[in-house]
């Protein structure tokens, strides 16, 4: 739910794989998932279950299947913390520059 | 793939999942999902007017009532914990054609003043604009701007594209 938890998250490529193929086509189950990836149906339950516990992956029961699905809200958060942050103090320190350059 | 582009572009599923932690009871999430006081401060502006009923209207007007953005039918009530609609765009020519979708709000009780809020936009085979419309930011801005206004009493800033 923390940052600590997304960033651990996504820090494995098998992981990030698994929300790339997500990306692509959502609602997917275990045994779909299984078969784009060279590991044991074990291991990537096991991948699952941390992007579960960090909220980037939802599982929804739909009858007898248990689909899986991108949740894009804690990225997001990520990037209005880590991202959007940095690039405006980036881009304010260029408007600085240029307003000095052209004050000068 | 890089965060930040996974983040932006969603792709139009016919099925959306969005699910975010929000430090208020599910009593408060409700309300503001619920009442059109609340839905002014994060849903794009729009008045979101419905009665508690299944089989009643679900309207969302724009801010001053003139026009309606999104209809449809309230189908289960379950207060505190699950309200699910249809979801008629009709905020554009295009998407006024399609066929309705479908939205279910879920909230969960986390205990400590913790809820867990899911929201499943599904039932959008027949509607492919407005998933598109909806998919990514559209909900997410929604769902941020729902779980900040909870936190901090003061809705998020006015979003452009």
């Amino acid at each position: 739910m923390g940052d600590d938890a997304v960033f651990r998250a996504l820090a494995d490529p098998s992981r990030r794989h698994l929300l790339d193929q997500l990306f692509e086509r959502d609602g997917r189950t275990l045994v779909e998932l299984t078969e784009d990836l060279e590991m044991t149906r074990f291991g990537v339950m096991k991948h699952l279950q941390v992007l579960e516990d960090a909220g980037l992956v939802v599982s929804r029961k739909e009858g007898r299947r248990k689909l899986h699905y991108l949740n894009p809200v804690p990225i997001q958060q990520i990037h209005d913390r880590w991202i959007d942050k940095y690039r405006a103090r980036h881009a304010s320190a260029l408007a600085e520059l240029k307003q000095d350059l052209e004050g000068g | 793939m890089e965060i930040a582009t996974l983040a932006k572009e969603t792709l139009s599923t016919p099925t959306q999942v969005y699910q975010v932690y929000i430090r208020a009871t599910p009593e408060r999430v409700w309300q503001a999902i619920t009442d059109p006081e609340f839905t002014t401060r994060y849903f794009h502006g729009s008045r979101v007017e419905l009665k508690l009923v299944a089989g009643s209207e679900y309207r969302g007007y724009s801010p001053d009532r003139s026009e309606v953005w999104v209809d449809g039918e309230v189908l289960e009530v379950d207060p505190p914990k699950r309200l699910v609609h249809s979801w008629h765009s009709r905020y554009d020519a295009e998407t006024a054609d399609e066929e309705p979708s479908r939205v279910t709000w879920e909230i969960e009780d986390l205990g400590d003043g913790m809820s867990l809020l899911t929201v499943v936009h599904d039932q959008l085979e027949g509607a492919p604009k407005t998933a598109q419309s909806v998919s990514g930011r559209g909900w997410m801005y929604v769902l941020s701007g729902l779980k900040t206004l909870l936190e901090t009493g003061e809705p998020l800033p006015a979003f452009s594209e």
